[in-house]
């Protein structure tokens, strides 16, 4: 590991802006995530999360798109950054690289004896 | 806001979540919680959204998003603001130095007044508070049939205690604690001390600091744990543990160990006792005595419950307590026992009798509270009138504030601020004066042992912040408020007048200088009492005389032969009481009435030795054996009081044996000058034994005798305390209280006197600096130091004179009451206190105003005039 560390729900946040392009910002995310891993996360653990990854860099935003049900205030849009892709990159080659690494279980029948 | 919504988000939520979040942030947290409440709106019903709406704006109220003071503009501000006023408020006291340390020292010596006073109340009122277990602690109290209806006694019976573990629950342990003055033998060294017999539990219950030795020692029966003051007395500066020392009770001695010794107490114990000791080797727990009578034996006794344990269940235990009682010493029968809490003991001194705590002595604490208020008051008028002064030279400074936009609350806040700086300064000063200079000196006269503990007492706390404040307002309020109700178009033009010759100014300076005279008065009162009293001729002739005790009746006649056989002695009279002594009361038949008297028993050649004044009749003659059964003198206010003339054609009865008077003899003091004189009757006795033996000795060699007489009376009396003193020596105790008091008084009016001189000194030199220019134009057209000392004194000695008017009558009122509570015999409030206090502060006030006076004889008008 260099120097991408990313904690569960930051990588899971990080996909998710990913997955949703330009439209992510705190509630698009909390449904999304809810509606592909039916885990329901607090909108201010999100809120954390997403300001954190913005300070490591992983992320960019800017404010945009108001809407009604918001009283006329504007979201914070949040989108991938080089680094961000880089990062989710990196995260998936190693997991990969290590996931490789496990003998198939199914063959060995010595195992149990 | 769109029409088309119906419902909105909760309104305090939404309101607390813009109060605390970082602007930067708001924005997009708020509408996020918005667009969750409008979906769970639609999904799950409006409760429910207002609900989640809620818990999201809790759960946002995280540290990156709470608005910190220094990242914002408009805290940012305020800080600057408030930075201002303290830098504002520093230079002026820096720059007015001579007014600042008026202001910070009298607040200060008041300060330290008030502390002393509190400390010496607290030590009444929060005697005992520091133990640990106080909540769990409780005593043992029994109401029985008293002669004027129900009496609630302190001590109960003996066994009680050990029947307490098997009556009541939730008791975690229970002791026993029994006063005694048993006689202490140290070295050949005789003491009377006062010990406290108690269960070992006594010290697991209550918890105190060694300072040698550890609290366990009571566990050996033969060991003692003796108080800081005591060891310092015994041993000095030899280590005390294993030292032997020996008490004497009821005759019989027993040996001790000591065991430990117990850190200063700051007299703040509940008990007062110098050593304690185990109660089984107490005669009263060894000797064998029936059932019966030892529940007659009655002692304190305490329990500590479990924590939390519920006091009003024990009410059962209780009862069928009172009826075992009952049944055994059914001739004193307990109405009910009752549990005190530890902590309430102080609250009901009056109404236990026999209880821990006896008496409040309501008379110093009132005394002392009341000369803290009054210096209190001195010194906060005094900084009332400096202040408003002082702002008077930064009316410029309050006008530009206005005009930039300051309200007037922050302007009063801007002077309160200044205020606060003052007061803590003089907090702080206050108790190092108080630590230093006023406490030893108090505990020297009061004989205490006060200390300000700021580490382990959280009361003492509480005063300094209260009084902080208290002083802070009071002081401060007048000044700003006033100040800050200039309007500043008329500070800028230079037409508003600050009203240094106000009324209110005037006020408080003669409500200064009525209690400057009260307090002179007290003072000089009160010495002149005790100079007329030092003085004032005892009714007899004490010179010359020593007095002993006998302690026990078998060593009267052995010693009285050997006193008596000493070269110096010329006679010995033997005494049931001494003159110069509390004497026992009497009750006395005469005619149809009943008297209470006071009865002194001697031996026939006692009047004629102590030299008491006949004024009619005959003293008693030794030979004459109805002198010695039949015969009494009586004093003159025996015969005044029951309105009588010598010679008595009718007898006198006391235990219903008639007596004759046969003379009178003027009256003498036979207790202090407090208390008045009581009708008395000296009855001579057969030679038979007596407590007390007084010595005539030849002139001029009572205290070269002294040492003979204790020796003698060592070698005949082995296990007694020595009491010897001289006659001329009984009100010693009292002179030094009353010296005590006396030394208080005098320290408060100097103090008074010199806070006012302070006040008025301020004052005057602060209104001078403002009018100089003034006096000095009137100097250049040719006005004399005649002309100028008539304007400047005319308004001071006005107020002199009220101050004198009102000062004179209340202390007339005040003072007299005063003295009267304290003696019976006293000189009055008269012309020479009241007289003496008007001059001394005719000359305060002519020495403040006179040195302002000679500044402008020795100011040059040329240049005073020219500069600016």
């Amino acid at each position: 590991m260099k120097g991408y560390h990313l904690g569960e729900l930051e990588e899971l946040i990080l996909l998710t802006v990913g997955i949703l392009d330009q439209e992510a910002y705190g509630v698009s995310v909390l449904e999304e995530i809810k509606n592909q891993t039916g885990r329901k996360v607090n909108i201010s653990a999100i809120h954390t999360v997403l300001n954190r990854l913005e300070d490591k860099g992983f992320l960019k935003s800017e404010m945009g798109g108001a809407t009604e049900e918001r009283g006329g205030r504007r979201k914070r849009l949040f989108t991938l950054s080089a680094t961000g892709r880089a990062a989710i990159e990196e995260v998936k080659t190693l997991r990969n690289k290590m996931y490789d690494q496990i003998p198939p279980l199914a063959l060995d029948f010595s195992y149990g004896h | 806001m769109d029409t088309k919504q119906k419902h909105f988000p909760p309104k305090w939520p939404d309101r607390f979540l813009e109060f605390y979040c970082t602007p930067s942030r708001l924005e997009q947290i708020q509408g996020d919680a918005y667009e969750l409440f409008y979906m769970n709106l639609e999904e799950k019903g409006l409760a429910f959204a207002r609900f989640r709406f809620f818990i999201h704006v809790l759960s946002f109220f995280r540290w990156n998003n709470i608005k910190k003071s220094n990242s914002t503009y408009q805290s940012y501000n305020q800080g600057a603001m408030l930075k201002n006023y303290f830098k504002i408020g520093w230079r002026n006291l820096v720059k007015q130095k001579g007014t600042t340390f008026i202001s910070v020292f009298g607040l200060a010596a008041a300060v330290g007044c008030c502390m002393v006073a509190y400390l010496f109340i607290a030590n009444i009122w929060f005697k005992g508070l520091h133990q640990p277990n106080k909540d769990e602690i409780y005593q043992l109290t029994y109401t029985a049939e008293g002669e004027n209806g129900l009496v609630t006694y302190g001590s109960v019976g003996r066994p009680l205690a050990e029947m307490i573990p098997d009556k009541l629950n939730m008791i975690q342990r229970t002791t026993q604690v029994m006063r005694d003055f048993p006689i202490l033998i140290q070295k050949n060294e005789s003491y009377n001390q006062r010990s406290l017999y108690v269960d070992p539990t006594f010290m697991e219950m209550f918890v105190y600091r060694m300072e040698y030795g550890y609290p366990g020692a009571l566990e050996d029966p033969d060991q003692v744990i003796l108080t800081h003051e005591l060891s310092d007395k015994l041993f000095g500066d030899t280590h005390p543990i294993g030292q032997e020392l020996s008490l004497v009770t009821n005759g019989e001695e027993k040996l001790y160990k000591v065991g430990g010794v117990l850190a200063d107490l700051h007299d703040m114990d509940m008990f007062t006792f110098d050593l304690l000791v185990n109660i089984e080797t107490h005669p009263v727990s060894t000797d064998d005595i029936p059932l019966k009578d030892s529940w007659r034996d009655e002692l304190w006794t305490f329990i500590q419950v479990e924590k939390g344990a519920d006091i009003a269940q024990m009410e059962a235990g209780l009862i069928s307590l009172t009826k075992i009682q009952n049944q055994v010493n059914p001739e004193k029968p307990y109405q009910k026992l009752e549990l005190v809490a530890f902590s309430d003991l102080v609250y009901k001194v009056g109404e236990i009798e026999n209880g821990v705590r006896d008496f409040l002595g309501l008379g110093p604490q009132i005394l002392l509270g009341a000369i803290g208020l009054f210096i209190l008051i001195l010194a906060i008028f005094n900084y009332v009138n400096i202040s408003v002064l002082m702002a008077s030279k930064r009316l410029k400074e309050i006008g530009i504030r206005k005009v930039i936009g300051s309200r007037r609350s922050q302007l009063v806040f801007q002077f309160l601020n200044e205020n606060l700086m003052v007061c803590l300064f003089a907090m702080i000063l206050g108790c190092l004066l108080a630590g230093f200079i006023f406490l030893p000196g108090f505990n020297e006269i009061a004989s205490k042992n006060l200390k300000i503990d700021l580490l382990g007492d959280p009361f003492i706390w509480m005063f300094m912040g209260g009084m902080l404040v208290s002083i802070t307002l009071i002081s401060g309020l007048y000044p700003a408020i006033y100040v800050s109700s200039f309007k500043p178009i008329n500070i800028l033009k230079g037409n508003q007048k600050i009203g240094s010759k106000s009324t209110f100014t005037s006020v408080l300076l003669t409500f200064q200088f009525t209690l400057a005279i009260i307090s002179i008065v007290a003072g000089i009162a009160f010495v002149q009492t005790n100079y007329i009293n030092s003085n004032r001729d005892w009714g007899y002739d004490s010179a010359d005389k020593i007095i002993v005790n006998v302690p026990n009746q078998e060593d009267y006649l052995p010693l009285k032969n050997k006193l008596s056989a000493l070269a110096t002695v010329t006679e010995v009279s033997g005494s049931q009481d001494y003159v110069g002594n509390w004497i026992r009361e009497e009750v006395l038949d005469f005619g149809q009435e009943k008297y209470e008297i006071s009865l002194l028993n001697a031996e026939a050649n006692y009047p004629e030795l102590l030299g008491l004044q006949l004024k009619q009749g005959r003293l008693f003659n030794s030979d004459l054996i109805s002198d010695t059964q039949e015969s009494v003198i009586v004093n003159q206010t025996f015969l005044n009081q029951l309105g009588l003339e010598f010679p008595l054609s009718e007898k006198i009865t006391l235990d219903s044996v008639s007596y004759t008077v046969v003379g009178v003899v003027e009256d003498f003091h036979t207790i202090f000058f407090q208390s008045a004189i009581d009708p008395m009757v000296i009855r001579a006795s057969p030679d038979t034994t007596f407590n007390y033996l007084t010595l005539q000795v030849t002139d001029g060699s009572a205290e070269t005798t002294m040492a003979s007489v204790k020796k003698i009376w060592h070698e005949t009396v082995p296990r007694g305390l020595f009491e010897g003193k001289l006659q001329t020596e009984v009100f010693e105790r009292e002179f030094s209280d009353v010296e005590g008091v006396r030394n208080i008084l005098l320290f408060s009016a100097i103090l008074a006197v010199l806070l006012a001189a302070l006040g008025l000194f301020g004052l005057v030199s602060l209104n001078m600096n403002s009018h100089i220019k003034d006096y000095c134009v009137r100097k250049v057209f040719g006005a004399d130091m005649g002309d100028l000392s008539v304007k400047l004194y005319k308004r001071y000695l006005i107020i002199w004179g009220i101050a004198g008017v009102l000062g004179g009558a209340f202390s007339i009122l005040i003072i007299s009451n005063f003295l009267d509570s304290f003696f019976a015999f006293h000189s009055g409030v008269g012309v020479l206190p009241i007289g003496t206090g008007l001059v001394l502060l005719l000359l305060v006030v002519a020495g403040t105003v006179g040195s302002q006076i000679w500044k402008i004889v020795k100011a040059n008008p040329a240049v005073i005039l020219k500069s600016e």
